[in-house]
This record gives structure tokens, sequence and C-alpha cells, in this order.
């Protein structure tokens, strides 16, 4: 997979979330261009080109970030709060795809500048709704700036 | 003799002053033997001079009390000496008319009753403080720890709000990725297994959005504004209604008066029990739910009336219980939660709530909030 071109960068520490994620994104065709990192340190990674990304262009921006927020060594929040103040990838829509549907997490979610904030359902076909509807959404629907 | 007497009122005064300065444990404790001991001398000093030193053993026999009110504190341990004193006092003047005396110098007296009136009153108010000084210090750190254990309740909420849902999500993903992707390996049996799996994770992902509900309606901070109950009852049955269409049900909503309550937490209130009567009518062709209030002494009694199954009152104390649930998991679902986050919510309100019902007849749920009256108007 050419690391330049990617659409979508998941990150999520659960491996059997992220496989119910890519699998939802898959059914709608969205997956190809698709990265997952486990953690927020390797997001920040890849979103800056450093560390184990260090060869990847810096130029070429994913469409969408899906972010978890519960997560070891840099968390979700600490993620969205580096790459809304960052010049480079303020501009990338940030949705915030977790478990938690804490009041607290969402309003600081909101403070930080997430562009939507979505609390993964329980149920199977409920959650492969929501992730297939914010994918195309995002990646189809909107327009970001060029 | 006299100069015995004086001795003994210096060192008990002494005494009194040292403890009162420094009353630690220990000191106290060194200072009730101490205390004793003079108690007792001052007993041996009043059968011996008996008959030729009257002043002095009256004032020994003064300061006793005085140290004995200043080591257990109590109102009536200076209150009867003075008192004593007092009649002898006013004997003496008696006395003193018809020409006796009993002795000359009662002014000691009179000083003696002074000094035993302020020790005493002195003593009281110090360890007054000095009580009320523990009292504080013990409510600071019965706070802290009630501050604590809120943290930590919080972050068990989070916790199981967040880590909780994960693993459900797994066993409800991968048995339907099962179904869908081995369909053609799967009989019958296999599919009613996994849908039984499913089922069950369903219940489980329900209970644990419950027992959130519960402890947010617990600890949300509440804000009171001025609602229009009607209004809300109107649009809570509306919804519900639209998800139910099949079913033949009505609302009768008497014109209800405004409330003073936090908006989402009494709209939890309203959805919960309007849940709860379209859920128990379902068995009836035309259900009927009532909503109508009562003026109470300082609150407003609104209820909630259906024509369901209702339920049997020898269980009433049990409507509002955890987990309690008085039907069976076919015949009705739920998780025994709603009523118990009606009865948090009501409560933090300052309000009470209570059931009535009948088998087959139906029940009522009525729930009070006190009338509050706006102070700018």
């Amino acid at each position: 997979m050419d690391l330049d071109e990617i659409e979508i960068l998941l990150v999520e520490d659960n491996p059997t979330d992220a496989e119910l994620t890519i699998r939802a994104l898959k059914k709608k065709n969205l997956a190809n261009n698709l990265v997952w990192v486990k953690d927020g340190a390797e997001a920040l990674d890849f979103l800056f080109a450093t560390g184990e990304y260090a060869d990847r262009s810096e130029e070429d921006l994913p469409k969408l970030v899906l972010l978890d927020l519960r997560m070891p060594k840099v968390d979700g929040l600490e993620v969205l709060q580096r790459i809304k103040a960052d010049e480079r990838t303020r501009k990338i829509p940030v949705v915030v795809l977790t478990s938690s549907k804490e009041d607290k997490d969402i309003v600081e979610s909101y403070k930080l500048g997430v562009n939507s904030y979505v609390s993964k359902p329980v149920e199977f076909d409920e959650f492969t709704e929501a992730v297939s509807t914010l994918g195309l959404y995002w990646i189809l629907l909107n327009k970001p700036p060029e | 003799m006299m100069c015995w007497g004086l001795c003994f009122q210096i060192l008990t005064l002494k005494y009194n002053v040292v403890a009162l300065i420094m009353r630690s444990k220990d000191v106290l404790e060194k200072y009730r033997i101490g205390a004793s001991l003079i108690f007792l001398a001052a007993f041996f000093l009043i059968f011996n001079s008996a008959g030729n030193s009257v002043p002095s053993s009256f004032s020994s026999l003064f300061f006793a009390p005085v140290v004995l009110s200043s080591v257990w504190f109590n109102r009536r341990t200076w209150f009867a000496p003075v008192l004593l004193a007092a009649i002898l006092i006013f004997i003496q003047l008696l006395a003193n008319q018809f020409g006796f005396s009993f002795y000359d110098d009662y002014f000691l007296l009179v000083m003696f009753i002074f000094a035993v009136v302020i020790v005493a009153f002195l003593s009281e108010r110090i360890e007054k403080v000095r009580s009320l000084n523990r009292l504080n210090e013990e409510l600071e750190n019965e706070s802290k720890k009630l501050e604590d254990a809120n943290k930590e309740l919080e972050a068990f909420a989070y916790s199981v709000s967040h880590d909780l849902r994960v693993p459900l999500r797994a066993i409800d993903g991968f048995s339907r990725i099962l179904v869908e992707d081995y369909e053609k390996e799967l009989d019958d049996e296999g599919k009613r297994l996994i849908n039984i799996i499913r089922e069950n994770t369903k219940k489980m992902g329900q209970l644990i959005d419950d027992i959130l509900q519960l402890s947010r309606a617990g600890r949300q901070e509440i804000n009171l504004s001025q609602l229009d109950l009607e209004s809300m009852f109107e649009n809570v049955f509306n919804d519900l209604k639209q998800s139910h269409k099949e079913r033949d049900i009505t609302l009768e909503i008497e014109p209800l008066p405004q409330a003073y309550g936090d908006r989402i937490l009494l709209q939890q209130v309203i959805s919960n029990l309007m849940a709860n009567s379209f859920k128990f009518t379902t068995p009836r062709e035309k259900a009927v739910i009532n909503v109508g209030f009562e003026v109470g002494k300082n609150e407003y009694i609104y209820y909630v009336k259906d024509n369901g199954v209702g339920f049997n009152m020898k269980y009433s104390g049990k409507l509002f219980g955890l987990f309690q649930r008085l039907h069976g998991q076919n015949e009705f679902e739920g998780t025994g939660v709603g009523l118990s986050i009606v009865q948090r919510i009501i409560r933090r309100h300052g309000g009470d709530v209570w059931g009535e019902g009948q088998v087959d007849e139906g029940a009522t749920i009525y729930f009070s909030l006190p009338i509050i009256k706006e102070k700018n108007e």
C-alpha cells in the first residue's frame, strides 16, 4: 500500500473493534486506502512523518481520521489536540469514534475542535450502519478545502 | 491554719491555669490524678481544722468543686457549690442582722464564688472551642473521603461505559460475522444458538446503559428551571406512539401546574414512566394513560395511571428497588432499573415517589415535587 495516498487513518487500540470498523468500511468499498495504527503515538508519527513513518511524505494527509479516545501511551484527546493545534494538519476532518458516551468526553472533544463525535453502538447492525454512514459522508460527500 | 488554706487555694488555682492552657491528653490524665489528691487533701483539712479555722476550711471546701468542675466540665459540678455558697452568705447576712456572726471574712467567700464561676466558665468555653475544632477537623476529613469516593465512582462509571462495551461489541459483532461468512456451514440449530448469544449481548448492553443512566441521575448537577410538564408528557407520549403505531393507546392529560426542576432529569422521569405504561398495557386492546395532579401540603403530586396489567400491592416495596422486576423476563422486557432512576431523580428534587396498583386493573405511579415560589415575583 502506498502510504502517501491514504484516505482514512484509523486510530484504534482494540484489534476486534478495528476489525469490525474495517469490515464495515470495506462493505462500502471505503477501506482500500486505510491505515490502522494502534495508539496515539503511532498516529502522531504517521501524521507528522516521524519515527516509524519518517519516510512518508508529510504533504499527503489522510482525508479522514477516525479516532478512539482511550488508548495507551498518547490518548485520543491529546492526538486531537495536536492535530488541531498544528497548521499542517488542522484541516483534516477528525471523527471521534469511541465507546464512551460520557458528556465530559463529548464536551472536551468539541472544545478541541473535533469535526464529529460518534459513540460506537454495541449492536452489530447499528455499528456497521454508523461506521459506513460516516465513512460515506466524510470521504465521498464532504468537500474539504484544497 | 488560715495559711494552710491559702496555700491550697493558690496551689489549686495554679493547677487549674496550667491544665487549662496545656490540656493535651496525657497532661489531662496527670491533672486528674493531681486534682483528686487535692480534693482528698481538702477533705482532710476540713475535718482537721473544724472548729478553729472555719474560713480556711470553707475555702478548701469551695475549691474542691472548682477542681472538679475543670476536670469534668459539667455545669452542675460548679453550680452546686455556688448555690451552696450563696445560701451561706445569705445566712451570714441574716445572722448579722440579729447580731450573730459565724465568721468574719465572708468577703473571702465572695471571692471564692467569683473564682469558681470564672474558672468553670473558662474551662467550659475552652472545652467547647476544642470540641468544635475537633468536629471541624473530622468533618473536613469526612468530606475529603467523600470527595475521593465520588471521584472513584466517576472513574468507575467511566470505565464501565467504555471497557464493558468493547468486549460486548466484539461478541455481538463476531457472532454476526460468523453467520454472514459461514452461512452455508451453519444449520438452523447453529443459527439459533448464535441468536441466543446475540440476544444476550443486547440485554447486557441495555443493562450497562441503564446502570450508567442511574449513576448519572445520582451525580449530575441539578439546574432548576420552570418546566411545562404537560407538554413534556405530551411530547414523550407522541414519540412513543410513533414507535408503537399498531397500538390503540390514548393519553388523557389534565392541565398541569408548572414545575421547578432539572429539564433533562425530569424528561428522563417522564420517559421512564410513560415507557412503563406503554409496556405494561401491551396486552390491552384499548390502552389508556391518565396523567393528572393533586395539590399536597407544600408540593404538587403528579400521577401517571394506566389500565395495564398492574401489580400486587404486596410487592409495592420492591417497585423502586434496583434490578427488581415484578414480571417475568418472558412477559415483559426490562432490566429493573427504570423506576430506580425515577426515584433517585425525584428524591434529588426533594420530592417522593410511590405506586399503587391492582393485578389486571392497572398501576398508578405518583411523584411529588415541592412547590417553589419565584422570589422575583
